[in-house]
């Protein structure tokens, strides 16, 4: 009878174990948004690209080297996309100047509308389009808009997914630049 | 609109505190009275809901935009038909159909044991209304419904737009929720019956039938799932593998295990500490599936957006789990039964291999689901376990269980006579192996889909060669023989339908999941393109303006390549003013082998040219007919049975019944 | 005399020879099968389509870059297409998806590190419940020590004897036995 019992009360310990075990591992996952996925190239190369501009020639990543780059993918469907074009524009400007290069990737969108869209807001910095998504793909997009901070090196040191905030963007740009070029 | 709710809700959350008391604490003090005024209660609690449900869709019909709920998932444009659909479109709505539900078991149940009250009845009451109080408790708290808006604005937002685009949105969810609600029932019947500590046969024979029809509602609300997926999502397939999906699909084996190994316990009294296991394991699921669609923990095509009730499900969850299986282990000595075998080839010992079967299959779908958690807790990466790996890994399983379908109804109870059972095997087995070289001579490539399809066979034949011979026999009976066999074997022959629609399911899955072929296509107005034996011409994009969306429809005339009309496909893009992005609705010509599928991928240049996906889906159909049969076969098993005193008593359990009767004669 | 009656008197003749040849008809398609399988040469849009298959579309939930009705899908299909004509393995391909989007592209667990742990637990799975079924079975037929509640059925009388014979012809009637 007392083997009984004490299978039982060790039976009865497992259980609890056991649930206690589950109920924490599901905890874990509550905290965590479902749907943020953290970037691998983060720490490495930026993927090099020659895309054409909206107009005129070609651009290639890899001749701004040297210069702090701001990789901004966007699309003139994407309505987030015309909420971030103040701070994108408060940064090229304030930057331009200092070896900061802001160049807009056009993502899965009509060269007419992209162009209709960069006149309409004014945009100064250099715009290319990636036709067949290639470098969309090489950069780990998953939708619009995306930003990348490459430093001097052409490294990509920040990804920021949604608009931009001007405040966290001058925030890197600046410390970049005074770590200077390596 | 908004007060009634409030108020109605709260009398609910009382009226459920009231009934949980009494019933307990009737059954403690042995007071009946205290019971049956618990039980009445349970009326009353339905009725309340049932306001509360009726409140929310006058004010979605109506437009009162004054509550956060109507504001957020209905609009002006809303048609009404969808309007009423919202009341499970999001969140706290769709607790309020959940609350309705299970306040409708509850009052089923107080009706059904209105005079004949078995001695679980009052515990089973009561965490009946226990489960009910804590949903009440959701929408009284984190999740509220009725709250309103200090500034309503003139016009809602409008349902998801996926969710307004089909009229299966009337279904789908509902049977859903009629399946997974349902196992509340005969778990709190086993939680009565391990507080009892005896008493566990008679639990039996209460829970068998109710599980068996909860069993049908969940088969029609995964088949309607499935059915949505593959008309509405517009990407060919059925099942994505997606967490709530698998979640839903995990009490539904759990409790298929039950239905079987319930015959253990029938017969020879056996299993009854793991059947007893097994229901409380669906309704752990079941709370777990709740846990996972609104905790939003998993990326998922269902998952609601994220609200505040994750916490409080998996509070839930843990008191579930540690009170059903704490209370069984501390009832362990009481419940250990005879067991005893006389052969290892008898139905018996298939019900053993079946049970195993389908455990594995629900650990093996469960750890997959979870496992994403289980490795970002542990190493912090980011993984994916998708399609491919289920199927690679459950495929096997479910193949196995094929075999015993197919098998088992041909052995007998206790022991079989080898040369005998070799004999009823016979014509099935051959069946299987033609359709197996068959099926390799047509040039079909996989092993899994040979396989597939020859087990289908095998089980097909089985169970029908089964039911023919019963009917032969019946047919010696005289005139009426016939009706008097599937009558009195209602429960065998029942079963042996549930198998041929198992086989045409099987059949459906092996032939979409191996045969089909896609073809993505670019044309411009005019253009054609030959596909599957029909040459499709894309005619031209057509714009219909609804107040609700707009909808582009590009339509595609379908010929014969051998000549002759077969009529037009028109896939459409539907544009809401919520969505960034369009939402696509296929376009379905469906035949009795093969299905014409039709998705526009793309427009381009106004319409000119369009991008389409084309499919030939074989064997959909079988799916949709095969799980139609299954269901029927399970509502034919379920059918309540006239019990007359002079006519003999159902087969089923008159081996015990035989015993029974005979003492008290 | 109907088919159905006939089938039930004649006495099977030798059903363990035709079961068995059956079952080793289907055993070696099967196998056929199988090899064949292996050997088959893929086409460069099955070659698309495998690899396709393998990858998670990052803008659809659940669904596959083959399956995914999705422009980027589309797009990321052209692209495996090019890297195939490009000459690159199918490992290398899905390496570079790898490389851009975590291992969450892929459809499937990582073969390394803890993850791989989700391609043994099927098998387990299976053998160990294969492993308790047969012990379970084996354990009964040999007949376990009869339970504290186990009750002898008490002797009947014999018109109840009579009255179970009857029931049970009745029942036997129908069933395979």
């Amino acid at each position: 009878m007392r083997n009984i019992l004490r299978r039982r009360t060790v039976l009865l310990g497992s259980v609890v174990a056991v649930v206690t075990a589950i109920v924490v591992l599901l905890s874990t996952g509550l905290g965590r948004d479902p749907s943020s996925t953290a970037s691998p190239l983060i720490g490495r190369a930026a993927p090099d690209f020659t895309l054409p501009r909206l107009d005129g020639p070609a651009l290639t990543l890899s001749t701004l080297r040297g210069q702090v780059v701001v990789i901004n993918f966007w699309a003139s469907w994407c309505t987030e996309c015309h909420t971030e074009q103040a701070a994108l524009a408060q940064t090229w400007k304030k930057f331009r100047d200092s070896g900061v290069v802001v160049v807009g990737v056009n993502f899965q969108d009509t060269t007419r509308d992209a162009r209709d869209y960069v006149r309409t807001a004014g945009v100064s910095y250099p715009v290319v389009e990636d036709t067949n998504s290639r470098t969309a793909l090489a950069y780990g997009l998953r939708g619009v808009p995306e930003t990348f901070i490459v430093d001097q090196a052409g490294r990509i040191v920040d990804r920021i997914i949604g608009p931009v905030d001007a405040t966290r963007l001058s925030d890197t740009i600046s410390s970049l630049l005074a770590a200077g070029p390596r | 609109m908004g007060q009634l709710g409030t108020y109605a809700l709260l009398l609910g959350l009382a009226l459920a505190g009231y009934g949980a008391v009494a019933a307990a604490f009737g059954a403690r003090t042995a007071r009946p009275a205290l019971v049956d005024s618990a039980r009445r209660s349970a009326f009353g609690l339905f009725a309340t809901v049932a306001v509360v449900n009726g409140a929310m869709l006058v004010a979605l019909l109506r437009n009162d935009f004054a509550l956060r709920y109507v504001a957020e998932n209905s609009s002006r444009q809303t048609p009404a038909f969808f309007r009423v659909l919202s009341l499970w479109a999001a969140d706290d709505g769709s607790l309020l159909l959940w609350n309705l539900i299970l306040a409708g078991y509850i009052a089923a149940v107080a009706l059904r044991f209105r005079r004949d009250r078995p001695g679980t009845f009052p515990y089973a009451l009561s965490v009946l209304f226990v489960v009910q109080a804590f949903y009440l408790i959701l929408v009284n708290g984190p999740a509220r419904p009725f709250a309103t808006l200090p500034n309503p604005p003139a016009d809602g937002t409008g349902p998801a737009p996926l969710l307004q685009n089909h009229p299966l949105m009337a279904v789908h969810p509902p049977f859903l929720y009629l399946g997974f609600i349902g196992f509340t029932v005969p778990f709190a019947f086993g939680i009565a019956a391990l507080l009892a500590g005896h008493g566990t046969d008679a639990w039996v024979s209460i829970i068998r039938r109710w599980t068996l029809v909860v069993w049908c509602f969940l088969t029609i609300g995964l088949l309607l799932g499935a059915l949505w997926s593959y008309s509405v999502l517009g990407w060919g397939g059925y099942w994505a593998w997606d967490p709530v999906e698998n979640v839903a699909l995990l009490p539904w084996l759990l409790s298929t295990a039950f239905l079987h190994s319930v015959m253990l316990q029938e017969r020879r009294g056996m299993a009854r500490l793991w059947n007893i296991g097994l229901v409380i394991g669906a309704f752990s699921l079941t709370t777990f599936g709740t846990f996972l669609t609104r905790g939003s923990v998993l990326s998922s095509v269902h998952a609601f957006t994220q609200t505040a009730v994750g916490p409080a499900y998996l509070a839930f969850l843990a008191v579930v789990m540690l009170v059903g299986f704490g209370l069984l282990v501390w009832r362990l000595p009481a419940l250990r039964g005879p067991a005893r075998l006389d052969s290892a080839i008898s139905r018996e010992a298939m019900f053993v291999g079946n049970n195993m079967l389908l455990l594995a299959a629900t650990a093996i779908i469960l750890v997959g689901t979870v496992f994403p958690l289980v490795v970002e807790a542990v190493s912090g990466e980011q993984i994916t376990v998708g399609g491919p790996y289920f199927k690679g890994a459950v495929t096997p399983v479910f193949l196995l269980l094929l075999l015993l379908a197919g098998t088992a109804p041909l052995l007998p109870w206790r022991a079989a006579n080898r040369a005998r059972a070799l004999g009823r095997l016979r014509v099935p087995v051959v069946a299987a192996a033609l359709v197996m070289v068959a099926t390799a001579l047509a040039g079909v490539r996989q092993v899994t889909a040979v396989a597939g399809f020859g087990l289908a066979t095998l089980v097909l034949v089985a169970n029908g060669q089964e039911i023919v011979h019963g009917l032969a026999v019946g047919r010696r009976g005289g005139r009426g023989g016939v009706v008097r066999t599937l009558l009195r074997g209602r429960r065998r022959y029942a079963g042996f339908v549930v198998h041929i629609g198992l086989a045409m399911v099987a059949a459906g899955i092996t032939a979409s999941s191996s045969l089909g072929r896609q073809v993505d296509v670019t044309l411009k107005t005019g253009q054609s393109t030959v596909f599957a034996g029909h040459i499709l011409r894309y005619e031209g994009l057509r714009t219909d303006e609804q107040p609700q969306r707009i909808v582009l429809s590009a339509r595609v005339k379908v010929d014969n390549v051998g000549g002759g009309d077969a009529g037009m496909l028109d896939p459409r893009m539907n544009l809401y003013p919520a969505a960034s992005t369009p939402i696509g609705s296929p376009s379905i010509r469906r035949g009795a082998i093969w299905d014409l599928y039709a998705s526009l991928t793309s427009l381009q240049e106004d319409g000119d040219s369009a991008t389409f996906r084309f499919y030939r889906n074989p064997g959909v159909n079988w799916l949709w007919f095969g799980g139609f049969v299954m269901a029927l076969g399970g509502v034919a098993a379920a059918w309540p049975v006239r019990r007359r005193r002079d006519d003999q008593p159902p087969p089923a359990a008159a081996r015990t019944r035989a015993a029974v009767e005979v003492g008290a004669v | 005399m109907n088919a159905a009656a006939m089938v039930g008197r004649v006495r099977p003749r030798r059903p363990v020879l035709l079961v068995l040849s059956a079952v080793l008809t289907g055993a070696v398609t099967l196998a056929v099968v199988a090899m064949h399988g292996r050997d088959a040469q893929l086409s460069e849009a099955q070659q698309v389509q495998q690899i396709a298959s393998g990858l998670h579309c990052p803008v659809c939930k659940d669904l596959s870059v083959a399956d995914s009705p999705a422009p980027l899908a589309q797009q990321m299909r052209d692209e495996i297409a090019r890297k195939v004509r490009a000459g690159e393995s199918a490992d290398q391909i899905r390496a570079d998806f790898v490389a851009a989007y975590g291992d969450s592209v892929l459809m499937t667990p990582p073969r390394r590190g803890f993850s791989a742990t989700a391609y043994f637990l099927p098998t387990i799975v299976m053998v160990m419940g294969l492993a308790i079924a047969v012990m379970l079975v084996r354990r009964w037929v040999r007949g376990a020590a009869p339970g504290p509640d186990d009750d002898e059925p008490s002797p009947l009388s014999a018109s109840q004897r009579r009255a179970v014979q009857k029931a049970v012809a009745r029942l036997r009637e129908e069933e395979p036995a």
